[in-house]
């Protein structure tokens, strides 16, 4: 019992992690989108959001589809989970 | 400054704590030796993750977490690079079938000639150039992340 909910809760944590670092690469793509002056507009799921003036109609606009959504979070994931089970294979104890 | 003994890990306080603070007590309280001891707490944290196989792995797993998200911000700004210097309108980043982001211009000086031609190219250029600074920026900020382990190892 002790051992599962030490799993689920290296799950949760691990889940928790991504979105942390969604919600950072979203305020990154903010600023990066203020600074080159651009629109930014992002689908997640059936909603979307547009970032941006209300009255930049002469600015070019960028749109990231839900794939994109979709396949950063699995990017993000991925990355951790393989570095993790690198760490973890590779592990010794110093000497 | 004794305060900041508090951010060293408990095994760690357990064994030198005391004679730290004897040290810390014979020395001023200056900021550069409060800055040793937070880069001190970082090293001393660093050694007791090392020796845990899960908290090293979960260490890792963050690392490779942030690597991720710079890796991510590093394509989005080189999209946009690779779209202000191409023809194509809009200019679309997608693999086979699936659609990832597309990037549309303004056609606020398409009937303005010449001068509006001009005025567009001369905007363009500076928002190059200003993303590639931001490229720049965020190579060096991923080179300093990925290095960072064995910077901390270092400091052993």
């Amino acid at each position: 019992m002790r051992r599962q909910s030490a799993a689920v809760s290296l799950v949760l944590l691990a889940l928790l992690a991504i979105v942390i670092a969604q919600a950072s690469l979203v305020a990154l793509l903010f600023v990066f989108s203020l600074v080159l002056t651009l629109r930014l507009g992002i689908e997640i799921g059936g909603g979307a959001m547009l970032m941006g003036s209300q009255l930049g109609y002469g600015q070019p606009q960028v749109t990231l589809f839900n794939a994109a959504t979709v396949a950063s979070a699995v990017f993000t994931g991925g990355c951790g989970a393989v570095a993790a089970a690198r760490r973890f294979n590779r592990w010794r104890p110093d000497r | 400054m004794k305060g900041l003994l508090r951010l060293y890990p408990r095994s760690w306080r357990e064994r030198y704590g005391r004679e730290m603070e004897v040290l810390l007590e014979q020395m001023p309280g200056e900021l550069g030796v409060g800055l040793d001891l937070v880069v001190g707490a970082a090293a001393a944290y660093a050694v007791v993750i090392r020796g845990n196989r899960i908290l090293s792995a979960a260490g890792a797993y963050l690392h490779g977490v942030c690597v991720a998200v710079l890796l991510q911000a590093i394509a989005f700004v080189t999209f946009i690079l690779y779209a202000q210097g191409s023809a194509a309108s809009p200019a679309v980043a997608e693999l086979g079938p699936i659609r990832f982001a597309v990037f549309t211009r303004p056609h606020l000086f398409g009937g303005l000639g010449a001068l509006g031609s001009a005025v567009w190219t001369r905007t363009a250029a500076i928002e190059w150039l200003l993303g590639a600074a931001v490229l720049a920026m965020l190579i060096a900020a991923l080179a300093l992340v990925l290095a960072s382990p064995r910077l901390l190892k270092s400091l052993r």
